[in-house]
């Protein structure tokens, strides 16, 4: 099994090795993490290189602040920006790092450059509806010691973050005990329909200004600054010698109040990121960026195009693997007990955690979601084929080996078309399994489905988050009748009429 | 034909047939018989290589059966199981020829032999390409049987091929079959529990019990000089109903 797997991963690995060198040799990759002032300075950064002839593409709401870092670490991403408190908190773990210089000096051990601020600081802040803050008269948020009953809702990354909900918690010595972890855009649904009562807050998020929140001042002055930056890997300096004077124009040239003016034209008033980079490039630098306005049918072909990929290669190596698997683990029970237990492992790793323990080994994009989604496929089909196989009644088996049939025509000839109908059941329940947990790919980049959907939840826009999940519907019934058709056509006569004498 | 010397075969450290010998002569149809769990099963399955013995050898046709020569040496034996071990996703002429087409026989002498064995067995080609689910239980066990003789082998082997019938069915086909074995002469191990079937179909018959072969003879001589009281005691146990009757007359 082992080798088989070996194979495999050897194989799709070469064969996105080769699109990934293919993409790197010429072109410049831009990451944003998946909220929206990310992608909008992203987008910023992408169109302004663009603009000066520079190959540059944008890999859009990637992740957290952890896969961003690793991915330009490793060489998957050239670009992309964060801000200086996270930096210092989250990805340096802080001891003695406070000036730019000191920022700088660290992260060169990584092959990774910082450019001067772009001008404006996102920090951390916690905000509450303004009813909430008069009835327990909440200003600071040392007010908040004594109101242990207040429920809280932080973003995950907030959560466990050593500048989040931990380090907060001691420093003001907080007594909440009802903390939950969820997502940003839906906090401020939270918060607005009143299920919790305090929710973290960026403070150039223009929800602050719509919902017209009262923010906790920060009275014993816990939250660092977040001066938002454009961190590059140092290579690009010998790969892409201009790209260093771009970025560094855009140092100091975004301000707070613009900052929130372009979150908001976004959140708010529904213009995309790309349409809102362009205007400020075009006022900042008076260029005309190149923008695709891609029509609703462009997306879908595109997102379905990437979403069968993912589900055809994952499906297809799995069922290559799998079967044989699954014979294998027939001819002895012992060894049958054993494959079962590892695929059947490897199905309870969160789906999510699957995904990311791949990045370190494959980085972002396809080839982990594949990796991830070809394990998970795994499971039913061996399943289906041992216990298919094992299953056969005893005549059958008797009459198979007594005709001196030799195994390997016994099994092609007579056990593998009585389990047909077992391990098509298999194969059935993986596509349509893999036909969801592909959505999740997009949180790596890997595009499909789950782009829509995670693009339509970060701008609270139902109709993008329809635009994901009803072809991914369609797209999961369809596989299921397909498979029922198969079912029909494929299995022989003999077995569809009276089912209880196999199976 | 078949020689067996000395086998013992043991299931989970329980002995199951101790120390037996037994020798097939050429043409004759031998029954193997006895109670339920007398080993008479096993030992078919023993001469076929469907179960290895512990102890003891077996050869068939002179030569001793063994894991490399056992394919080659099943592929001369025709074998029919209780409910016929038919492949069900198989229609009834494609259980037949399976084998053959595997070898890669001659298309035309196949059709051939197709057609010889349906009058053989008074099965109507129609029948044919049915699959077994569509096929009633006796017709199930002639296609078995044809199957069974297909590459025409000089051995036969049947695990109570009538078990499973009713006992209409059970009569006709027993009698059929009866014709059959003295038409084309072959070696006949046949295995069954009803002494009736052994009294028609057998020249020799083994009576089993527990493992060990009491008495291995000709009917009459099993009548006439039983080896053991056993084997008096399970030939009258078996009578026919209008003895039965006649019993309660008297």
């Amino acid at each position: 099994m082992k080798r088989l797997v070996t194979f495999t991963y050897l194989l799709l690995s070469m064969l996105f090795a080769d699109i990934a060198q293919a993409e790197s040799a010429s072109e410049i990759r831009i990451g944003s993490k998946k909220f929206t002032e990310s992608v909008i300075l992203s987008e910023l950064i992408t169109q302004h290189l663009q603009n000066n002839n520079v190959s540059a593409s944008h890999k859009d709401q990637l992740g957290g602040t952890r896969l961003l870092w690793n991915a330009l670490v490793q060489g998957e991403l050239d670009i992309y920006p964060d801000y200086t408190g996270t930096i210092i908190y989250e990805i340096l773990q802080g001891n003695e790092i406070s000036s730019d210089a000191d920022i700088k000096a660290a992260l060169a051990q990584y092959g990774v450059s910082m450019t001067d601020p772009l001008g404006f600081n996102n920090t951390y802040a916690l905000g509450v509806t303004p009813p909430t803050a008069r009835k327990f008269s909440l200003e600071k948020i040392s007010d908040l010691e004594q109101h242990p009953k207040l429920k809280f809702g932080f973003t995950n990354e907030f959560m466990d973050r050593e500048d989040g909900w931990p380090g907060l918690r001691n420093h003001y010595q907080l007594p909440q005990t009802e903390v939950r972890g969820l997502d940003h855009d839906l906090a401020y649904k939270g918060l607005e329909a009143g299920s919790i009562d305090l929710i973290d807050l960026y403070s150039t998020d223009a929800e602050i200004a719509y919902y017209q929140l009262s923010v906790l001042e920060d009275d014993k002055s816990y939250f660092p600054d977040y001066r938002a930056v454009i961190l590059y890997r140092t290579d690009l300096l010998d790969r892409s010698p201009g790209v260093q004077n771009y970025l560094a124009q855009l140092s100091g040239s975004i301000s707070e109040t613009e900052m929130i003016q372009m979150n908001s034209a976004v959140k708010l008033d529904g213009h995309s990121e790309a349409e809102v980079a362009q205007s400020f490039l075009n006022i900042k630098f008076n260029t005309l960026s190149k923008i695709k306005v891609s029509t609703r049918l462009d997306r879908l072909i595109a997102t379905t195009s990437e979403h069968l990929f993912l589900v055809c290669i994952s499906l297809g190596a799995a069922i290559l693997v799998a079967i044989p698997l699954g014979i294998w683990g027939a001819r002895n029970e012992t060894l049958g007990q054993i494959i079962l237990s590892i695929v059947g492992i490897i199905q309870t790793i969160p789906s999510l955690a699957l995904l990311v323990f791949m990045i370190p080994l494959l980085g972002i994009g396809g080839p982990p979601a594949l990796v991830a989604l070809f394990l998970y496929s795994l499971l039913p089909i061996v399943r289906n084929t041992l216990s298919g196989l094992t299953g056969l009644p005893l005549a059958v088996q008797e009459s198979a080996r007594a005709l001196g049939l030799p195994p390997a025509a016994q099994l092609r000839l007579i056990e593998l078309p009585l389990a047909a109908r077992s391990i098509l059941a298999g194969i059935k329940i993986s596509a349509v399994i893999n036909v969801g947990t592909a959505t999740l790919g997009a949180l790596i980049g890997a595009g499909g489905y789950g782009q829509p959907i995670l693009t339509g939840i970060r701008l609270d826009d139902t109709s993008l988050i329809l635009e994901g999940a009803i072809p991914a519907a369609v797209l999961a019934l369809l596989v299921q009748w397909s498979f029922d058709f198969a079912e029909r056509t494929l299995l022989s006569p003999g077995l569809q009429r009276k089912q209880d004498s196999v199976s | 034909m078949i020689q067996l010397r000395d086998i013992s075969k043991s299931f989970n450290g329980h002995e199951v047939i101790h120390d037996l010998s037994l020798e097939i002569p050429q043409g004759q149809t031998v029954v193997l018989i006895g109670p339920s769990g007398c080993g008479k099963s096993t030992l078919l399955r023993l001469m076929i290589g469907l179960l290895w013995p512990d102890k003891g050898n077996i050869s068939l046709f002179q030569q001793d059966l063994s894991k490399t020569n056992v394919e080659k040496l099943r592929q001369q034996v025709g074998f029919v199981l209780q409910d016929g071990g038919l492949f069900p996703h198989l229609t009834a002429v494609q259980n037949m020829r399976l084998m053959a087409d595997y070898l890669h026989h001659d298309p035309k002498k196949i059709e051939h032999r197709i057609a010889e064995l349906c009058e053989l067995t008074h099965i109507s080609s129609d029948l044919l390409k049915h699959y077994p689910t569509e096929l009633s239980g006796g017709q199930v066990q002639r296609i078995a049987l044809m199957r069974a003789l297909m590459l025409d082998p000089q051995i036969l082997f049947l695990d109570e091929p009538l078990g499973a019938l009713d006992p209409l069915n059970r009569v006709s086909l027993q009698e059929e079959m009866k014709s059959i074995f003295s038409q084309l002469g072959k070696t006949v191990v046949l295995v069954t529990h009803d002494m009736g079937e052994a009294a028609s179909l057998a020249d020799l018959i083994v009576i089993m019990k527990d493992g060990y072969l009491l008495q291995y003879d000709t009917l009459s001589n099993l009548s006439a000089q039983p080896a053991d009281p056993f084997v008096t005691e399970f030939i009258n146990a078996q009578r026919k109903p209008w003895q039965l009757l006649e019993d309660q007359i008297k």
